[in-house]
């Protein structure tokens, strides 16, 4: 049999959970995602787990002291980033693939296309044609690090470097957790297969978060009519004070 | 038991809110005051987002006031044609005070305002009532006679044009002062997520010079028209008044507000005075130490990116 002949390897995945369910008891899920390696050759193989959630824009603001007052500096939209994002993998990132195929891929943390858009502007620099320029200068990997250090912080940026484990042979098993903030829309995870340094075969598997029930009703009510909204919201506070004193009266 | 708030979208222990709803309705029956000043601070502590707790702890202000306002109406102890005219300045304010904070908070500059805010106006009348009542209590125990009231009013009270007889309050003065009071109260109210009750008090009692017996009751008759109205825009206007949220406070808060009136009765006024003014002044240098101390992280997440 010739190299020609045995058929590409395939990686195939499921998630135990397509629809998370956001309700009043809501305190985060862990989703658990599995999956398999078919490959004859059973040449090693390395598996990468990403998973984005929907598109934030962000808007952060740097504490600057004015006159012994700590104050916000002007606030700086980034954009690209997404609400919510997981890389696990079996091994570090930088040892499965180089910096190159990361960057394509936007696989890791350190590759999420996160910038300034506001910020920049395009001119001609030293004879190059349409080079980006950011406001932010130098500072601007600061600013950057800082979007992912406060979204981490909030359980919503994860780097696992072992958080996918080959439990047997080619079949392997990954966990997502999403923390009770997480955004809700739909979710998108990627499963790569990565084989001598090349990604060689993917997989995609979606994920919807989503209010349920009362809380959605509430959600929905609240950004469809915001004035009646508003104005049921005072009701029940004029009539709950209006029972308890009415309650009070009568003891 | 954590509940799940759906526009603040985090989630938040329950009973702990409505331990914490039910403490600061006793505070704000004790006192006769809304109660929002320690309330908004606490729950931006347990990380509700600022804009949805400043909102929704105006109608939670609202149903507590509620809830006093009753029973001082049936002691007659509510001037309702001045509660109008300080409302009626409030509802202008709370308009200005909702577009005002929306912009600062698209500038980044909420968490400044707020927090200056705070430093500045809890710290200032915190200050004036705990020296002013310390200084009661001190007499009285020396067994001096207490200070008279001057009962000399600012004559540009009565210079101002558009004079109203107010006959609960046995007043003829003009409606300027309090229009204005109550659409400065109004601009709070949307900003410190506060009913103003810790203004208005002090304002009624030396500015406008209204007797004492009214003076309470008139201030949360107003509280609850400004911030119904405060929550009527900020739910329009910002989406940010989560039902949820001011619910779980109000069941706590309504009850807490009725004993609160009961036990006042077994306080003298000056110490209530004392013990709320330096209440207040800890609540303004807790909520202004923040712009003093180099921060940890020096990087902020501002909401409402939209």
């Amino acid at each position: 049999m010739t190299a020609a002949d045995v058929p590409p390897p395939v990686v195939a995945a499921a998630l135990t959970e397509s629809e998370v369910r956001v309700t009043s008891s809501f305190r985060g899920a862990r989703i658990v995602l599995y999956g398999a390696v078919f490959d004859r050759e059973a040449r090693p193989s390395d598996v990468v787990v990403l998973v984005r959630g929907p598109e934030q824009p962000i808007r952060i603001a740097r504490k600057i002291n004015v006159a012994g007052l700590w104050v916000n500096s002007r606030p700086v939209v980034f954009a690209g980033a997404p609400g919510f994002y997981m890389a696990a993998s079996t091994r570090p990132l930088a040892e499965i693939a180089g910096f190159s195929t990361l960057r394509r891929l936007g696989a890791g943390i350190d590759h999420l296309p996160i910038n300034a858009p506001a910020e920049q502007r395009i001119e001609t620099r030293y004879g190059v044609r349409d080079m980006v320029v950011s406001r932010l200068g130098s500072d601007y990997l600061v600013w950057r690090r800082a979007v992912v250090r406060l979204k981490a912080g909030a359980g919503l940026y994860d780097t696992d470097e072992t958080g996918v484990r080959f439990v047997d042979r080619g079949l392997f098993r990954s966990e997502i957790a999403l923390p009770a903030g997480a955004p809700t829309g739909d979710y998108e995870a990627r499963i790569i297969l990565f084989q001598g340094g090349r990604p060689v075969a993917e997989r995609v598997r979606t994920l919807r978060v989503e209010k349920a029930g009362f809380e959605r009703g509430l959600y929905l009510f609240a950004h469809d009519r915001p004035w009646s909204y508003g104005v049921a919201s005072v009701v029940i506070a004029l009539a709950a004070g209006w029972a308890a004193s009415a309650a009070f009266r009568r003891n | 038991l954590d509940i799940y708030l759906p526009i603040a979208e985090v989630s938040v222990n329950g009973p702990l809110l409505i331990a914490l709803g039910a403490a600061v309705g006793f505070v704000s029956g004790l006192f006769g005051i809304g109660g929002g000043f320690l309330m908004t601070p606490v729950l931006v502590l347990m990380g509700v987002p600022p804009t949805v707790a400043v909102a929704s702890e105006a109608n939670h202000v609202a149903a507590s006031s509620t809830s006093s306002v009753i029973s001082y109406g049936r002691k007659r102890a509510v001037d309702f044609r001045m509660g109008t005219v300080l409302a009626a300045g409030g509802a202008i304010g709370s308009l200005v005070g909702v577009e005002l904070f929306r912009k600062l908070r698209l500038l980044g500059q909420a968490d400044l305002v707020v927090a200056l805010s705070y430093l500045v106006f809890l710290g200032v009348i915190g200050g004036l009532m705990l020296t002013e009542s310390a200084a009661a209590v001190l007499r009285r125990r020396r067994g001096e006679p207490p200070k008279r009231r001057g009962d000399r009013r600012p004559p540009w009270l009565y210079g101002l044009p558009l004079k109203m007889r107010f006959p609960r309050s046995r007043l003829y003065i003009s409606v300027i002062p309090p229009l204005a009071l109550g659409a400065f109260v109004g601009v709070l109210s949307a900003i410190m997520g506060v009913g103003g009750g810790f203004i208005l008090v002090p304002a009624m009692v030396y500015v406008l010079r209204m007797p004492a017996a009214v003076v309470v009751g008139t201030s949360l008759f107003q509280i609850i028209i400004t911030t119904g109205l405060t929550s009527v825009l900020q739910a329009g206007r910002n989406q940010t008044v989560d039902i949820v949220l001011s619910t779980l406070l109000l069941a706590g808060g309504v009850l807490g507000a009725q004993f609160g009136a009961r036990a006042s009765s077994r306080f003298r006024a000056e110490e209530l005075r004392a013990l709320l003014g330096l209440i207040v002044l800890l609540v303004g240098l807790r909520m202004g130490l923040g712009l003093f101390v180099t921060p940890e992280e020096p990087f902020v997440m501002i909401s409402g990116g939209q």
